[in-house]
């Protein structure tokens, strides 16, 4: 929808118009508004510049060098010796890879929309400020401030024989095994343990957004007759799309790499049924001294990433409205 | 084709995901000559041996006082690391060339190490080298190259908590394999668990499953360390042992798959019958000494269990290589390290040593079985095997494969390793 003329082409109050009008003063030299944008825009890459650089210096070189470590075969010490494919081919032919990126997989799949659907219907239960509602607000951000250890030990005890989980389960005769120690149920507790930890950022994400959201068109629809699904359908999910997005890209990147809370819970147990590409990767550098190959797993868990991130803007980000 | 090495660090610090933390040394020639040649810096780097951190500072900062004052022209400076990660930040620090000039290792560590560790056969004083027991040095050897000089050695064998087998009414402790399993439902009866043990992917199987692999005659790898061999016969049978304490409930079953500290299990609970897998400095605060009732190994085969070997080593980029030898030589001697072990109830390697403790002790015990113990096969694959036979073990245990069938699968892998 566009603006009204009248309005698109009223410059903002204390900003000159580069374009002269008929009725109105002289207009300013359109040079000198270059030069002046051009200053700005300078300044702005002096501000950005020291970000840039250490970015590029910390993130974005030894990215690119830890790609190019999956062509090498290397010991700490040594001079890196170039393999080409090997460490993939490698990878490609080690059962144990394809269980962890299955794992992972899974795990990504099952942890991502369940956040984002918990972030979502949290949000909109916050969304109206009051006091109560405040204090929700920060109660439901706690987790993500959380010692990630204490969690992994709270939830551990949580799905331990013995714990509150496993007790419900023995009272409606289903046995008291430890869900952790279950190759099937190992997955879901550490999607539970993620989820929580983590909805409450996507649920302070989506309340911004839904902040946005102007009043008078739910109003509108409210008086059309339209029920509370519908105005969730047709006016809530389309204003949360970006929100969505992003959110989906953040969540799916987080959740290929998780790590350490299966470090902590699980180790990778049982059986390999939690054992994540991270861990594999940190298991062959770091316990095998295989820095090739777990940079090779690295590799492959960017091209992943990337690849689900696309699907991600193809399905929710193409109409950034 | 060669990649420059600075890139191949910068990938190294990236393909951890920002999981490396690490210090670094800076050895420089000191131009001070001391009394007798050797000069220098040299930096160490230890973990908390004593779990008493003040105490730790205090053996390490009395010890290096001691040396300065033979060796004034050489400043040593010992760094204390936490354990936990202590593979990354080294691994991190070898690959800066900020690696420390001395490090402390234990036997799964040397190997894997010892591509960067200085050979010390030749520059170890043959009074030291005679007076260090053989098996220690064993466990410091790589390809019959010395890396290492052994501090201290340690037991593993079968400690059972009187208490619990008064409350059961057993009064003969287990020397076999079949006794100790037998007492199962007894103990089961009372809610006391036979033992505590564990195959955690982030722990190791030092303390767990291969002591029973030992027991049953058989080894992790063949006799020329070239591929498994705890997929044989004894290997099987300890781990149908494992299965057995798992499958008759005589185990916490959720601690086989995740280990959880010694202070949150049965052990200090009172409810852990024996054990083979907790330091017994450990078992001493939580049981106390007059409860501790220390025994052999148990016997299958041969009664045989694990200790630890803790040397130190020099790495090759260290430019003092004198004095860092002047140094090691000094921690190593039995007068020097003597505080260290007895605060930490460790052993020394070195056969002048002696007693260290008084007879009738729980350590004095302990001390009588150094000789039945092994650090098993030092090779430098030998974590990376641990690492793809752990997973099959609890395959096992939890019944999704047989005995065989699991170790099979590890072999498989293992043997892969191996090339």
């Amino acid at each position: 929808m566009s603006a009204h003329p009248a309005l698109s082409e009223a410059p903002p109050r204390g900003e000159p118009s580069a374009v002269p009008r008929p009725d109105g003063p002289s207009p300013v030299r359109p040079r000198r508004l270059l030069s002046h944008r051009r200053r700005e825009a300078y300044a702005g890459l002096l501000f950005v510049l020291p970000m840039a650089l250490l970015f590029i210096i910390f993130r974005f070189g030894p990215s690119l060098a830890g790609l190019l470590l999956g062509f090498f075969d290397y010991y700490p010490g040594d001079t890196p010796e170039f393999v080409g494919v090997e460490n993939f081919k490698r990878l490609a032919e080690d059962p144990n890879f394809w269980t962890a990126l299955k794992v992972t997989l899974i795990f990504g799949f099952l942890s991502v929309p369940t956040g984002l659907a918990i972030s979502t219907v949290m949000a909109l239960l916050v969304r109206r400020g009051s006091r109560t509602v405040n204090f929700f607000r920060s109660v439901y951000f706690l987790p993500v401030i959380t010692s990630l250890v204490v969690a992994a030990a709270v939830f551990g005890w949580f799905f331990s024989t013995g714990g509150p989980v496993s007790s419900v389960q023995s009272a409606l005769g289903l046995g008291d095994a430890s869900w952790l120690r279950s190759e099937t149920l190992v997955i879901l507790a550490l999607v539970v343990v993620n989820v929580w930890t983590r909805y409450g950022y996507g649920m302070l994400i989506l309340l911004a957004r839904l902040q946005d959201q102007p009043r008078e068109l739910e109003d509108a629809m409210r008086t059309d007759g339209a029920s509370s699904m519908q105005r969730f359908r047709h006016l809530t999910l389309p204003h949360l799309r970006p929100a969505l997005f992003f959110l989906a890209v953040i969540e799916t990147t987080a959740s290929f790499q998780i790590f350490d809370l299966v470090y902590l819970m699980t180790g990778g147990g049982p059986a390999r049924a939690s054992h994540t590409l991270v861990l594999d990767l940190y298991e062959r550098g770091f316990r095998n001294l295989e820095f090739g190959m777990a940079s090779a797993i690295g590799g492959v868990l960017f091209v992943l990433t990337l690849v689900v991130a696309g699907i991600q803007h193809f399905m929710l980000g193409r109409d950034r409205t | 084709m060669k990649m420059p090495r600075n890139l191949a660090l910068t990938g190294v610090l990236a393909t951890s995901l920002v999981l490396t933390g690490c210090g670094g040394s800076g050895a420089e020639n000191d131009e001070a000559a001391g009394a007798d040649g050797a000069t220098g810096e040299v930096t160490m780097w230890v973990y908390p041996i004593l779990t008493d951190e003040a105490a730790n500072k205090k053996f390490w900062a009395d010890t290096v006082q001691k040396f300065k004052t033979s060796n004034p022209g050489i400043d040593v400076t010992v760094e204390v690391y936490p354990w936990a990660k202590r593979d990354e930040a080294l691994a991190a620090a070898i690959a800066s060339n900020t690696a420390p000039d001395v490090v402390y290792l234990v036997p799964d560590q040397v190997p894997v190490y010892a591509r960067s560790l200085e050979t010390i056969d030749s520059m170890a004083s043959e009074d030291a080298l005679n007076d260090t027991q053989d098996n220690a040095k064993a466990a410091a050897t790589v390809d019959g190259k010395l890396v290492g000089m052994p501090l201290l050695t340690s037991v593993t064998t079968l400690v059972c908590d009187k208490r619990a087998f008064k409350k059961a009414g057993v009064s003969t402790y287990p020397t076999t394999w079949d006794e100790y399993l037998a007492l199962g439902p007894t103990f089961k009866a009372q809610g006391i668990d036979l033992s505590l043990i564990t195959a955690d992917a982030s722990g190791t199987l030092n303390v767990s499953y291969y002591p029973l692999l030992w027991q049953a005659g058989g080894d992790v790898l063949n006799d020329d360390k070239t591929a498994a061999a705890f997929n044989e016969a004894p290997g099987v049978e300890a781990l149908d042992y494992f299965k057995k304490m798992y499958d008759g409930g005589f185990i916490n079953k959720d601690y086989v798959i995740k280990a959880a500290p010694t202070e949150q299990t049965g052990v200090a609970k009172g409810t852990v019958a024996c054990t083979w897998g907790v330091p017994t400095q450990d078992l001493v605060k939580l049981w106390g000494a007059e409860n501790m009732e220390v025994l052999p190994p148990l016997n299958k085969a041969e009664s045989v269990g694990y200790g630890t070997v803790g040397s130190l080593s020099m790495l090759k980029s260290t430019e003092n290589k004198e004095a860092a030898m002047k140094w090691i030589e000094f921690a190593t001697t039995p007068e020097n390290s003597k505080p260290l072990l007895t605060a930490a109830s460790f052993y020394s390697p070195r056969e002048s040593a002696g007693s260290l403790y008084p007879a009738g002790s729980v350590d004095a015990a302990l001390e009588k079985l150094v000789p039945e113990m092994t650090v098993g096969a030092v090779n430098d694959k030998s974590r990376a095997v641990m690492g793809v036979l752990t997973p099959e073990i609890q395959a096992a245990v939890i019944g999704k494969k047989t005995s065989q069938q699991a170790l099979d699968d590890a072999a498989k892998a293992a043997d892969a390793l191996m090339k």
